[in-house]
């Protein structure tokens, strides 16, 4: 028996071709059978997500199996160039422990892709279309994938501004479920930013944007509620993290309004972020005790630190996957 | 016996605050410093046993007793708050602590080998002497969570953010907390030790000792009643609990 790997992913293909491959998670199970009948092979999973749609197969003979697979995935990608790649044998096992390790992924070493794998392979092991071989491989691939992700630091670390955030923020206030995020401008970055913090329990949102509509308009998409503009400064006093992100050419938090609230805030730690270009806080602000200050530069810096650190991490895991592979014991021998 | 109880429980703390800061530096945390600091505690329990059955009192006639007595407390306080905040990285700043405490104790002179015996104890002065300890194992490790705090806070300021301390130390908030609980309770064990100080009889040099311990509850107060009712900076509290903690060991060395 041959083990291959037939996929396209988000190096291999735009998304509009990716899409025409996608499986919905309740058709998982259906997809793998119908994989069964297309390759004329005995075991199958379709693994499905945004980024990729793969298909792994057990066949008596790997280059068939491929190429009834290829004959009829044909026409899907009509008026576009090969978007597959394909790997076999030890190769397939190889590329399988990358995609579940998180290293073949857009975001390297996220973790989201371990489920959606496991996911995958549940849908075609209850469709039946799965037996001993794959059974072996994809149990083996989940627990390098666990080790991979214990043993190195390949999800350590936020890779985005947003996430780069609430990573401070939790650092600063623990849980968010007590802290109230202020958001000054309504643009993009801001809107991100906050989302990131209000997927992670923040208690309240408070948008104050120079058109009002705007702020109404945030403030609502986030749960939250909109203030003036002029009335910031007002709301700085029960807050603990802000986001500032507006238009203004020139600095809009000073020095000297944040030092008048101190008291008032009974000297409590303040957590902020100004991702404007040009800066909306003044520098100073930093060297207010309590106050945590991070303009884009930092939290940019942050973000490809752990970019760096994760690429750092690829030989070690593959050094895993190597030796994992090994005590899989399957007598594979390597593919072209 | 009692000085091997004390240098095993040296030993093992030493062991556990250096393998929590290796495995720190590898950007881990050790899982398993709270089981060294337990093993620390056994001995150290052994260590009170044998020398409290010498003394037939509670072990706190000299310098070096005391020393191990409050190694003693810090360790207490640490297990009972640090698996629960879990902030068990404290163990990891504890045991170098304990050891400093304890190797003090070591110190040829600091522990006799055949103490005295106890003969005239009294209610307040054995309630004085072991509230008064057990107080500042809760202050020292108030301050312990202190200096927590002001290596988070630095590393928080100067963007100082890679290291694996950075990672693994708690939350700027938690510690806060932590810090203000830890002194709440060790000013109410504070507060008892002091009123029986007062109540117990006192000889002349007792005097003094008694308003070294008056002027560091009072320090004390004033610093969690400014936290309380007007505000402290995180800095500004943890320094204070820090120095508070500092000045009163220089203060009870000398007097």
């Amino acid at each position: 028996m041959e083990l291959v790997c037939l996929g396209v992913n988000h190096k291999t293909a735009p998304v509009e071709v990716r899409e025409r491959f996608a499986v919905g998670t309740t058709k998982l199970g259906e997809a793998a059978q119908h994989l069964l009948e297309m390759a004329g092979a005995p075991e199958g999973v379709v693994v499905s997500t945004c980024n990729r749609t793969e298909f792994y197969l057990v066949a008596e003979n790997a280059s068939v199996a491929l190429t009834n697979l290829q004959h009829s995935l044909a026409e899907k990608v009509h008026g576009h160039e090969e978007p597959f790649y394909h790997y076999q044998q030890r190769d397939a096992a190889r590329h399988l422990c990358k995609v579940v390790s998180g290293l073949d992924s857009m975001l390297l070493g996220e973790t989201e892709i371990f489920g959606q794998v496991k996911q995958a392979y549940q849908a075609a092991h209850e469709a039946g279309a799965t037996g001993s071989i794959l059974n072996k491989l994809f149990q083996k691939a989940f627990s390098v994938g666990k080790k991979v992700r214990t043993q190195t630091s390949i999800q350590e670390g936020s890779t985005s501004i947003g996430n780069v955030a609430v990573e401070l923020a939790e650092k600063i206030f623990g849980h968010l479920k007590d802290s109230e995020v202020m958001v000054l401008g309504a643009g993009e970055m801001s809107r991100l930013t906050a989302q990131a913090l209000v997927s992670r329990g923040a208690k309240s949102i408070i948008v104050a944007n120079r058109t009002h509509d705007r702020a109404v308009e945030l403030a609502d998409e986030m749960g939250g509620r909109a203030v003036r503009f002029d009335e910031w400064l007002v709301e700085l006093k029960n807050v603990d993290v802000v986001i500032s992100s507006t238009g203004a050419p020139h600095t809009i938090i000073h020095r000297d309004e944040v030092e008048s609230l101190r008291r008032a805030r009974k000297y409590r730690p303040l957590f902020m972020i100004d991702i404007a270009v040009p800066r909306d806080i003044e520098h100073s602000v930093g060297e207010i005790e309590e106050v945590y200050l991070y303009d884009i530069d930092a939290l940019e810096q942050l973000a490809e630190e752990a970019k760096v650190r994760r690429v750092n991490q690829i030989v070690e895991c593959e050094k895993i996957i190597e030796e994992e592979l090994e005590k899989l014991g399957l007598t594979f021998t390597s593919s072209q | 016996m009692d000085r091997w109880f004390l240098i095993a429980s040296t030993l093992l703390a030493a062991v556990a605050g250096l393998r929590g800061l290796l495995i720190l530096r590898h950007g881990n945390m050790s899982r398993w410093t709270v089981f060294w600091m337990i093993a620390v505690m056994a001995c150290q329990m052994g260590y009170l046993a044998v020398r409290g059955e010498m003394r037939g009192a509670c072990p706190l006639r000299s310098i070096g007793e005391i020393s191990v007595f409050l190694a003693w407390s810090l360790t207490l306080f640490y297990l009972l708050v640090g698996p629960v905040y879990r902030i068990s990285l404290l163990g990891v700043f504890t045991a170098p602590v304990v050891v400093i405490f304890q190797g003090f104790a070591l110190l040829p002179g600091r522990l006799v080998s055949n103490p005295e015996k106890v003969m005239n104890t009294t209610f307040w002065g054995e309630t004085h002497s072991a509230m008064s300890v057990l107080a500042y194992g809760a202050l020292a490790l108030a301050a312990v969570a202190g200096v927590m705090f002001l290596v988070l806070d630095k590393q928080l300021k100067e963007h100082h953010l890679k290291s694996g301390l950075f990672r693994n130390l708690p939350p700027v908030r938690e510690l806060l907390v932590s810090l203000e609980r830890l002194l709440w309770l060790g000013m109410v064990l504070l507060t008892v030790g002091v009123i029986a100080g007062v109540l117990m009889p006192l000889g002349e040099d007792a005097i003094a000792h008694l308003i070294a311990a008056v002027g560091v509850w009072l320090g004390y107060l004033v610093l969690m009643v400014t936290k309380r009712v007007r505000g402290i900076t995180g800095r500004r509290f943890a320094l204070g609990a820090v120095a508070l903690f500092v000045l009163s060991l220089g203060v009870f060395a000398f007097v």
